[in-house]
């Protein structure tokens, strides 16, 4: 397979962006990835883009269409890729395979989704969809139901409190506020969220034992990264070349009580090793890692599953500060999903453009000193299909 | 009531069907209904419901069968009234769990045994 890297990332604000179509989202970011790399009149050969519903949510199809047509990038290939939560890491690893496979010189890759168009009750059910419809959505099962049922095992097996839940949300807060793309930009503090008397008001459950501080906002918003070869990047710009090292994937059982072990995020630590094999490198060799933090349970679940802490260790770190920025492996400087937002489909590209700022040295306040290997995990589904991503920074 | 399967080549038991079997891949199964009594493996109690649903505190667990069927099912328990514990044994009937334009759907309801 020949190298890929990423030449170009950009985003928008994620929040709730009224003003602006699904299609105008995806432009808008779409054209500061093509800017940041200095693409200029290079033609685009292959434009993806992630979307989890846009049927649902906005009742429109065909959006990748739509998206070239309003960037006049015809006659660029184009297609949607759906993979729920994980639409966007998808996106990247099909523009990957586009370039890898020789069949396209410039790819495109924009993630976004526009949630906020319908009321609150709505997005919860249209989330639900993608629960096992007959043996879990019957029910009124919601996504944080779902990780509210695997926090309470969770936390039991490993000894998690609700204080280490907290201390994901402070943490992650408080990087977002270093971000000027985040969703949610606030200070938030344990007695605000679990130990004042009238934190309960202010922070009520959602799906015990999870509160509202331990979910990700509904947001709006669209994230891009332009890939191409090293030959081509290194005519359009003088930045530094981030290549795409490894890629992983893996799927698990839809319904969660056919897991042997519900705990066991088997899919997360097959698309993490997959990656770190394709990357040649291991989970040491990671610098920053913004991981999918839609409920706080799982930023820490995952960083155990994805290598980086032994089962039981990841809280234990982060109680010592190790994943704060500044620490010995900073988790979601960007602010994460719970900070930054979670449009879903933008996801998982936003987590690559955080990757990128990152290991180029551009993520001003929030910048991780020296990284030069960046890992991202983009969680589809509850844990049924899974995207890990290794960017390297070359020397 | 529910359909569970069990694989016919390894042992396996599934529910909900599957056109392979998830442990060996095998495509014949023998089909049993899950017995009556199950107990509680982990479960949560939703303040904030999806579309469809004009309610709070509705309780959603994952149960193990005698049989060793697991499934998911609504807890007929009020939270803020009544003991919800792991292990604790509940009996299965199959029931209205929700309504969906008039009509209503069936599923698995659990109550302490």
């Amino acid at each position: 397979m020949k190298p890929v890297v990423m030449a170009g990332a950009g985003m928008i604000p994620f929040e709730r962006r009224d003003d602006d179509t699904l299609i105008d989202m995806l432009a808008e970011a779409g054209l500061r990835a093509m800017d940041d790399a200095g693409l200029g009149d290079q033609p685009v050969d292959a434009v993806y883009v992630g979307n989890m519903a846009s049927g649902l949510f906005n009742h429109q199809v065909s959006v990748a269409s739509a998206l070239v047509d309003k960037l006049s990038l015809y006659p660029a290939a184009a297609e949607r890729i759906e993979n729920g939560p994980a639409s966007g890491g998808s996106a990247i690893k099909h523009g990957y395979q586009a370039i890898a496979s020789g069949m396209a010189d410039v790819v495109l890759v924009v993630g976004g989704e526009k949630m906020r168009e319908v009321i609150g009750p709505r997005a919860t059910d249209v989330v639900a969809c993608m629960a096992q419809p007959e043996a879990e959505y019957i029910y009124g099962v919601s996504l944080p139901a779902l990780a509210g049922m695997f926090a309470r095992l969770y936390m039991k097996a490993y000894g998690i409190t609700p204080e280490h839940l907290a201390q994901v949300a402070i943490k992650n807060h408080a990087n977002g506020l270093l971000n000027p793309y985040a969703h949610i930009r606030a200070r938030v503090t344990l007695e605000g969220i679990l130990t004042h008397p009238d934190s309960k008001v202010g922070n009520p459950i959602v799906a015990d034992p999870l509160r509202l501080y331990d979910c990700c906002p509904v947001s709006d918003g669209a994230a891009a990264v332009l890939l191409t070869t090293p030959e081509i990047a290194k005519k359009l710009s003088a930045k530094p070349a981030i290549t795409v090292a490894g890629i992983g994937q893996a799927t698990d059982t839809h319904a969660l009580h056919e897991r042997a072990d519900p705990t066991d995020l088997k899919a997360v630590t097959i698309a993490a090793q997959k990656a770190f094999e394709m990357a040649g490198c291991k989970p040491a060799d990671v610098d920053v890692a913004e991981l999918h933090d839609a409920f706080t349970i799982l930023e820490i679940a995952e960083s155990e599953h994805a290598g980086f802490f032994k089962k039981g260790e990841g809280a234990k770190a982060l109680a010592a500060g190790e994943t704060q920025i500044g620490g010995k492996l900073p988790i979601n400087p960007s602010g994460g999903l719970k900070a930054r937002g979670h449009p879903v489909g933008a996801t998982g590209v936003a987590q690559a453009v955080e990757l990128v700022w990152q290991l180029r040295g551009e993520a001003g306040e929030r910048q991780v000193k020296n990284a030069q290997t960046g890992f991202s995990l983009n969680f589809g589904g509850f844990g049924n299909n899974v995207v890990a991503l290794v960017l390297r920074r070359e020397k | 009531m529910i359909t569970a399967y069990k694989c016919k080549s390894c042992g396996q038991i599934m529910y909900p069907y599957h056109y392979r079997c998830i442990n060996c891949g095998g495509r014949e199964f023998e089909s049993f209904v899950p017995s009556t009594k199950a107990k509680l493996l982990t479960y949560t109690v939703i303040e904030q419901l999806p579309w469809g649903f004009d309610e709070r505190g509705r309780v959603l667990g994952v149960v193990e069968f005698s049989n060793k069927v697991r499934a998911m099912g609504l807890i007929d328990i009020d939270a803020d009234t009544e003991e919800i514990n792991i292990g604790m044994k509940l009996t299965a009937t199959w029931e209205p769990v929700r309504d969906t334009y008039g009509e209503k759907i069936y599923g698995l309801v659990f109550r302490p045994a």
